[in-house]
């Protein structure tokens, strides 16, 4: 393909193919590393590395599914490590080729969804929270304020079940993951109380409308929220709320599958030096999980909260086949209302 | 005869066979599977995901989405065929006049769809040149509600009814247009009495093409919408990904495929106008 | 002539419609502002587009399936109408319908599965093949739908006169029938062409690792926030592709 690719005349395709270098194939999130990020790796290590780039977590599961993709590093979220680990997906990670680990920080090394690390290395970890415009009369610091009737047709909440059932259930001081019917369906009450209120479901889209000032207050993953804040300055404020709020990581993990085992160890491993992480972070205003980079990347208290903030987020967990059904049964009717 | 007929349908019978039958059984037979304990689908074989779809709720979304699709296809139909007629009057450059359709399709989806969104927010541009021009004093909601979600359906589908249109009408001759001007018709009759029904079976193959995309769309509802909406494109849509529920979202497509087919049975029974 | 007056200005209105978001979406790709807020004209999108050989290789992945989509689905669909506009057959019609009708995300799940059964006796690979195949196959659908209306309108008798007259049925149906059909099969392949080049579902399902495709790259970026480099990509390919049916377009009325 690539020799046809190259006689398409597409410039800059020329440089891409370069035979008889070794490959490895890398499946994550769009723009997830610093642009010299790769390079840098393939110069170091003499590698063609492809970085593929999936939607959604359920997208690159339903990808490496088959054990035959060809991939060899991935990035399940936390709450899909338990999931791939359980249909044999993941390879089990040697330790002695991981010399960075210990620059983690120490709750993550030992994660919840893997504490022996021994399927995949936290990366990064982010967080879903409210962001608003700073000259509300009163600030924002809650998911009840949300259901502000003064606000309405300001709101936005994100078009994913999860979080908005998660905002919900955490609304009425509930966990986050609950599969219990008749919790799940005192927060569908609330979604549908709510729903009058909203302007739109929206992920990532209402970020221009933040800008603009046409939206008020929204439910919004804090990468999202990041960035907006960067192009509107002090006119945006991004609050974790009090009640509580969801959290979540990504992690590299080697797809049992790989041929390429020991170059993917060295990836991982790359990517866990400080001055790497440091600068993947920096640029994707987000949170690395690497302890020694933190000291490296700029001091941010919005990626970097205090202890008393970091205690009030909840992991999101793989959730229990019945209460996945409950859910999307309920997400449908808040939907259909 | 024969022979020639066997040999050319012999490509998309064998690979309708391999890569569309196989893939139908493979769809029927998730159906009535359990979904695994971490998605995909498993043991036992079982009925259950058909007793679900018993729901009302359910079938109000699908009621509510074949509304939506009818409407849809309508409002193709009508500023489609106008189109393909202009189309088809333009002589030689009428190659050019076609290619001017789907070039608008040459882009992403979702890049056209940012684009109208972009035109029809609070602050858009739409809004904005009203309230400049003093037109209106308060931004008109364009955005996130059904007008959007039509604009939406019909601006992505217009080409998929336009195409057979015209494909039928090019046929029709110029002169038998200009006769029955010149015999007194006027527009509207000329365009009822000798247009339509001479492109009839084009107006049926679109109408068909544009019916069955509406329905299964799912992203235009969520952007345009802002997912206030459910139809039973989404619906199936969380059922492969945010729900893991591949036998359910299995049996709820298999239900939209049934539905849609009693739906279209009148337009596809005619022998001499339906797909074949 | 008001007759073909009101028909054009209509016929403006209506392309309108359908290029107002081409417009936008090229315009920004010339503002200096990662957001739709204008802050100055710049080629830098431009520049970042041709440096991202990820957002390159997608859209020559892109271009290549679907040209070999719409040359296959083409020539197989207006050979099928034809079968089956001499005798129906109601298998192949009725596949053919149900077809368009499968939802995307189910046909790519289901077409994945049996990929993935057959490599297991193959030792193959997802890649580009299996979208190509797959697209094709989604394809056939429109082509026959389109050509079909157009082959209902044909009159039956002008090929039994070539016949009639010494031509043999394969020269009667090069003869006679394509020349009527091709106003027909170019909007046919221009569907085919959109459909492929469009299509995220199914294609995302049934890729392998060297045949992500430009939809794939630009539906990945949704969650970010994507980069105006896309709105430089498709403002070129809208371009480029826009100049080959100029040309074309030349060339036919001079000949």
């Amino acid at each position: 393909m690539n020799r046809r690719v190259f006689l398409l005349g597409l410039p800059g395709m020329a440089g891409c193919y370069r035979p008889g270098l070794r490959r490895l194939n890398v499946l994550n999130w769009t723009d997830y590393v610093a642009p010299e990020t790769i390079p840098d790796f393939e110069r170091e290590f003499q590698v063609r590395l492809r970085y593929g780039t999936f939607e959604s977590a359920e997208e690159m599961l339903s990808r490496v599914m088959s054990g035959n993709s060809g991939w060899d590093v991935v990035f399940p979220s936390n709450s899909f490590v338990e999931p791939m680990r359980g249909m044999g997906l993941l390879a089990k990670l040697d330790h002695s080729r991981l010399k960075n680990l210990h620059r983690l920080e120490k709750r993550f090394q030992r994660p919840p969804w893997d504490p022996e690390m021994e399927f995949v290395v936290p990366y990064m970890w982010g967080a879903t929270g409210i962001i608003y415009q700073s000259l509300l009369p009163s600030a924002i610091t809650s998911w009840a304020d949300l259901w502000d009737a003064r606000l309405a047709g300001k709101i936005t909440m994100l078009d994913d079940p999860a979080e908005v059932i998660g905002a919900c259930l955490k609304k009425l001081h509930l966990p986050l993951n609950s599969g219990d019917a008749r919790e799940l369906e005192l927060s569908r009450n609330e979604a549908k109380a709510q729903k009058p209120l909203l302007r739109a479901y929206v992920n990532d889209t209402v970020r221009d409308q933040l800008v603009a000032g046409e939206v008020m207050a929204s439910q919004a993953w804090r990468p999202t929220a990041v960035r907006a804040m960067h192009s509107a300055g002090d006119k945006l404020r991004f609050v974790y709320p009090k009640e509580g709020y969801a959290i979540y990581a990504d992690n590299a993990a080697i797809l049992r599958e790989s041929q390429r085992k020991e170059l993917a160890h060295s990836f991982i491993d790359y990517l866990c030096r400080p001055a790497v992480a440091a600068r993947i972070a920096e640029v994707q205003f987000s949170s690395t999980v690497n302890e020694d980079a933190q000291a490296l990347a700029p001091k941010n208290v919005l990626l970097y909260p205090d202890a008393e903030t970091l205690s009030r987020g909840e992991w999101f967990a793989p959730l229990s086949l019945e209460s996945q059904r409950i859910r999307d049964r309920i997400w449908t009717e808040i939907k259909a209302a | 005869m024969k022979r020639i007929r066997a040999l050319f349908l012999m490509p998309s019978a064998v690979l309708l066979g391999v890569f569309f039958a196989v893939p139908l059984i493979i769809i029927a037979s998730y159906s009535l599977l359990t979904r695994g304990p971490y998605g995909g689908v498993a043991q036992p074989w079982t009925m259950e995901n058909y007793l679900r779809l018993a729901d009302p709720l359910y079938f109000t979304i699908l009621l509510r989405s074949l509304v939506w699709a009818v409407a849809a296809t309508l409002i193709c139909i009508v500023m489609g065929v106008p189109l393909a007629l202009f189309i088809s009057r333009t002589g030689k450059r009428r190659n050019l006049y076609l290619a001017l359709i789907v070039i608008p399709f040459w882009t992403s989806f979702l890049v056209r769809t940012y684009a109208w969104m972009f035109l029809l927010r609070d602050t858009g541009l739409i809004n904005s040149g009203l309230l400049w021009l003093g037109v209106i004093q308060e931004p008109l909601p364009l955005l996130y509600n059904a007008f959007a979600v039509m604009l939406g359906l019909v601006t992505g589908y217009l080409p998929f009814l336009v195409l057979p249109v015209y494909a039928t009408l090019e046929r029709i001759d110029k002169s038998l247009v200009e006769a029955a001007a010149d015999l007194g018709s006027r527009p509207l009759s000329t365009m009822f009495r000798v247009v339509i029904p001479l492109a009839m079976p084009g107006i049926r193959a679109g109408g068909v093409l544009v019916f069955v995309s509406c329905l299964g769309a799912y992203l235009t509802p969520d952007l345009m919408g802002g997912g206030k909406t459910i139809m039973i494109g989404n619906l199936i849509q969380n059922q492969f990904t945010s729900s893991r529920d591949w036998p359910f979202g299995a049996a709820l497509s298999l239900l939209m495929m049934v539905a849609v087919t009693l739906m279209l049975l009148p337009v596809l029974r005619r022998k001499e106008e339906g797909l074949s | 002539m008001r007759n073909g007056r009101l028909l054009s200005l209509y016929a403006v209105v209506a392309y309108s419609l359908l290029h107002v978001p081409l417009v936008v979406l090229s315009v920004f790709s010339f503002n200096a502002s990662r957001t739709t807020r204008w802050e100055g004209f710049t080629l830098d999108w431009y520049r970042a587009a041709f440096q991202d050989s990820q957002l390159l290789e997608g859209t020559a992945n892109s271009l290549w399936i679907a040209v070999a989509a719409t040359v296959l689905s083409t020539v197989i669909g207006t050979l099928c109408s034809y079968g089956l506009w001499k005798r129906g057959s109601g298998w192949i019609s009725g596949s053919l319908y149900l077809s368009m009708v499968t939802p995307e995300v189910v046909m790519g799940v289901a077409l994945l599965a049996l990929f993935q059964w057959m490599f297991r006796f193959l030792h193959l690979q997802l890649g580009m093949h299996t979208v190509i195949l797959a697209h094709v196959m989604f394809s056939i659908a429109y082509v026959v739908t389109v050509v079909s209306a157009r082959l209902r309108t044909f009159d039956a008798t002008l090929e039994e006169a070539a016949m009639d007259l010494g031509a043999t049925e394969w020269q009667a149906f090069l003869r006679v029938t394509l020349p009527q059909l091709w106003p027909a099969i170019v909007s046919a392949g221009l569907l085919a062409f959109i459909t492929s080049f469009d299509d995220y579902v199914i294609t995302s399902l049934v890729a392998g690792v060297d045949s992500e495709t430009l939809p794939m790259v630009i539906y990945a970026m949704a969650r970010k926030g994507f980069s105006p480099a896309i709105n430089a990509v498709s403002t070129l390919i809208v371009m480029s592709l826009g100049f080959l049916i100029l040309i074309s377009d030349r060339l036919e009325r001079r000949s």
